[in-house]
């Protein structure tokens, strides 16, 4: 103890530097953390956050109790987890593998440049893209239907559709993007090995399925499972704005995160309730993240996250 | 050798084309008539082309360029402080003859694990600091990143031995000084990895503006659009106009003056960020190797 002490006083300079950072951290961080406590409690605004009375378990008993609401809500958010990272995963080492075959290193060079574009354009911006794809009156798709003969589709009334159309935007905007990781790896890899397969007469598939792949594996299942500590989390972009937080869509397109950037846009002062959703989802979160890092931590210690 | 990777090519022209589309979709429509809009939709190639779009933008330029003011304000701002503190903290949690580190660490790590939410947040920011309508909201929050944090202690774990800050410290120099003119400027890669990933946040940022700012002088430019998006629809959904409600459609801005619009706003990321490519690109691989 009193070496820490010691310590402490000989780098106060140290301390100095670390206490700004550390003083945010607290006001923006810890104290929303502390905020959560309106879970318990029967949230008045005149009285703030402490001095609201208790209520108990009452928050989380009205969640649970608006069944449809809170199945909707966790279907959806767990649902599009696992679609998107299906999808991206394959698109992203897909990618990966295209720009790593691909000899012509200025061609590639601009191509890849060009599709990481989409990752830098706001979810306001793709929201107005979005519409001007899908608006029922002058949208380019509808149109296209149009010229080919077939009917016009209502999107932003049709729900079924909804799955395919936010899964296209999110390919759309991250897999150049995502694929930067993988290429990295793919470039960090020993040339030898590849010019001893060409060797033995291997083709180029071949190679693909059984060097290129197997060396990737222990990469992909890496951000597969650090990827799990967003389990419960999706964008909001996505899921509240560019869907134009239209009700009719909410059965396939309302995740928690959009329900709450509703409840808090629209006036809702069910404050308690709310919270007791971000609680729900914060918990579950970082028990995901910590088992998920124990395990990362097992079986390749360089890549756990703490 | 060459021949063969000819389909190759045109499979990666046609998906880099794919991603490309719907912004020149967003430049083919800015530019173009606004009667071909409203006959033939949007489309890749308008019949028409016209400037009344851009003549729109220069008529609404009051509004857009407080907006662009307050945008680059923040961002600079945000992203100053942002990489300032950050990299203060993660300079004393590489130095390993710092005792409290273990603390701190521990102290960063649980806002990685463990958050309050949008919720949370609104929360303290409303009924605590009261931050409604001040650009504090949209600076503070969020600036230290512990995942942030994490990867520039471990660029400095790997790139700044731990000699030169001991010799530095033997020639006389303060703390301050070694971190000031020794440590960070050998930062530099990564400080452009991270700083550029913070800047495109806070210049797309919307969340924020949303919440807690409505003062038409503090309007940032993604909050301006949705302001137009949100009054666009209020208004078409109107059955019986009011004399002022029909002034307000008036300044509404036509279909190609909306896309201008936006073009303005997307710009700058879209032309400054090839030039931070190499950054963003070793920052990810900093972040995946630690």
């Amino acid at each position: 103890m009193k070496e820490l002490i010691r310590n402490t006083a000989k780098n106060k300079a140290l301390v100095v530097m670390a206490l700004p950072a550390m003083v945010l951290l607290f006001m923006f961080s810890y104290m929303p953390m502390y905020a959560l406590t309106v879970a318990f409690k029967n949230f008045n605004y005149m009285e703030g956050i402490m001095g609201s009375a208790w209520c108990g378990l009452n928050n989380f008993k009205f969640l649970i109790s608006s069944k449809s609401l809170s199945w909707r809500l966790l279907r959806n958010t767990v649902g599009y987890y696992l679609l998107f990272t299906a999808l991206g995963t394959v698109a992203n080492v897909g990618l990966a593998l295209l720009i790593n075959e691909c000899a012509s290193r200025r061609y590639v060079k601009v191509a890849h440049t060009v599709m990481i574009m989409p990752t830098f354009i706001s979810w306001i911006a793709v929201t107005f893209i979005v519409k001007a794809f899908l608006n029922t009156g002058n949208g380019l798709v509808n149109h296209l239907l149009e010229a080919a003969g077939l009917q016009k589709v209502n999107w932003y009334l049709s729900p079924k559709y909804w799955p395919v159309i936010l899964s296209i935007i999110t390919l759309w905007k991250g897999t150049g993007y995502g694929s930067i990781i993988y290429l990295s790896a793919l470039a960090g890899m020993d040339a030898q090995v590849f010019e001893a397969a060409d060797l033995d007469g291997a083709t180029k598939l071949q190679k693909i399925r059984y060097i290129t792949l197997p060396m990737l594996t222990n990469l992909i299942s890496i951000k597969l499972l650090l990827s799990l500590g967003g389990i419960m989390t999706s964008n909001t972009g996505l899921f509240y704005r560019v869907t134009l937080n239209t009700g009719i869509l909410y059965s396939t397109t309302q995740t928690i995160d959009a329900y709450i950037m509703n409840a808090l846009t629209s006036g809702n002062s069910q404050f308690g309730m709310i919270a007791a959703a971000t609680l729900f989802q914060s918990a579950v979160g970082a028990m995901m993240l910590l088992l998920v890092n124990f395990v990362v931590r097992k079986v390749s210690p360089e890549n756990a996250l703490f | 050798m060459k021949e063969k990777q000819i389909p190759l090519k045109i499979v990666l022209g046609v998906l880099a084309l794919i991603a490309f589309a719907p912004v020149w979709m967003v430049i083919a429509a800015a530019f173009s008539d606004e009667a071909s809009i409203s006959k033939q939709g949007f489309s890749f190639w308008p019949q028409e082309w016209s400037l009344a779009g851009l003549r729109y933008v220069i008529r609404f330029s009051d509004q857009l360029v407080q907006s662009y003011k307050v945008t680059i304000l923040v961002t600079v701002c945000a992203t100053g402080i942002a990489l300032l503190l950050t990299s203060m903290l993660a300079y004393t949690l590489s130095r390993k003859d710092f005792r409290l580190r273990g603390a701190i660490s521990v102290y960063l790590l649980i806002t990685l694990i463990f958050s309050g939410g949008q919720l949370g947040s609104y929360l303290i920011n409303t009924n605590v600091f009261n931050l409604r309508n001040s650009l504090l909201v949209l600076i503070l929050p969020g600036s230290v990143g512990a995942m942030n944090c994490i990867i520039m202690r471990s660029f400095i774990q790997s790139n700044v031995p731990d000699a030169l800050v001991e010799s530095a410290k033997i020639d006389g120099a303060s703390e301050y000084r070694v971190f000031f003119q020794v440590v960070l400027p050998l930062m530099l890669p990564v400080l452009g990895a991270i700083g550029f990933m913070v800047a495109v946040g806070h210049w797309n940022e919307w969340q924020t503006s949303l919440l807690y700012i409505d003062k038409r002088e503090l309007t940032t430019l993604q909050l301006l659009l949705m302001r137009i998006e949100n009054t666009l629809d209020y208004l078409s959904q109107l059955e019986n106009p009011s004399a002022e409600e029909a002034a307000l459609m008036q300044t509404m801005p036509t279909e190609s003056g909306r896309m201008a619009l936006l073009l303005c706003t997307l710009g700058p990321v879209l032309v400054i960020y090839p030039f931070f490519q190499k950054y963003f690109v070793k920052g990810l691989t900093m972040g995946a190797v630690k």
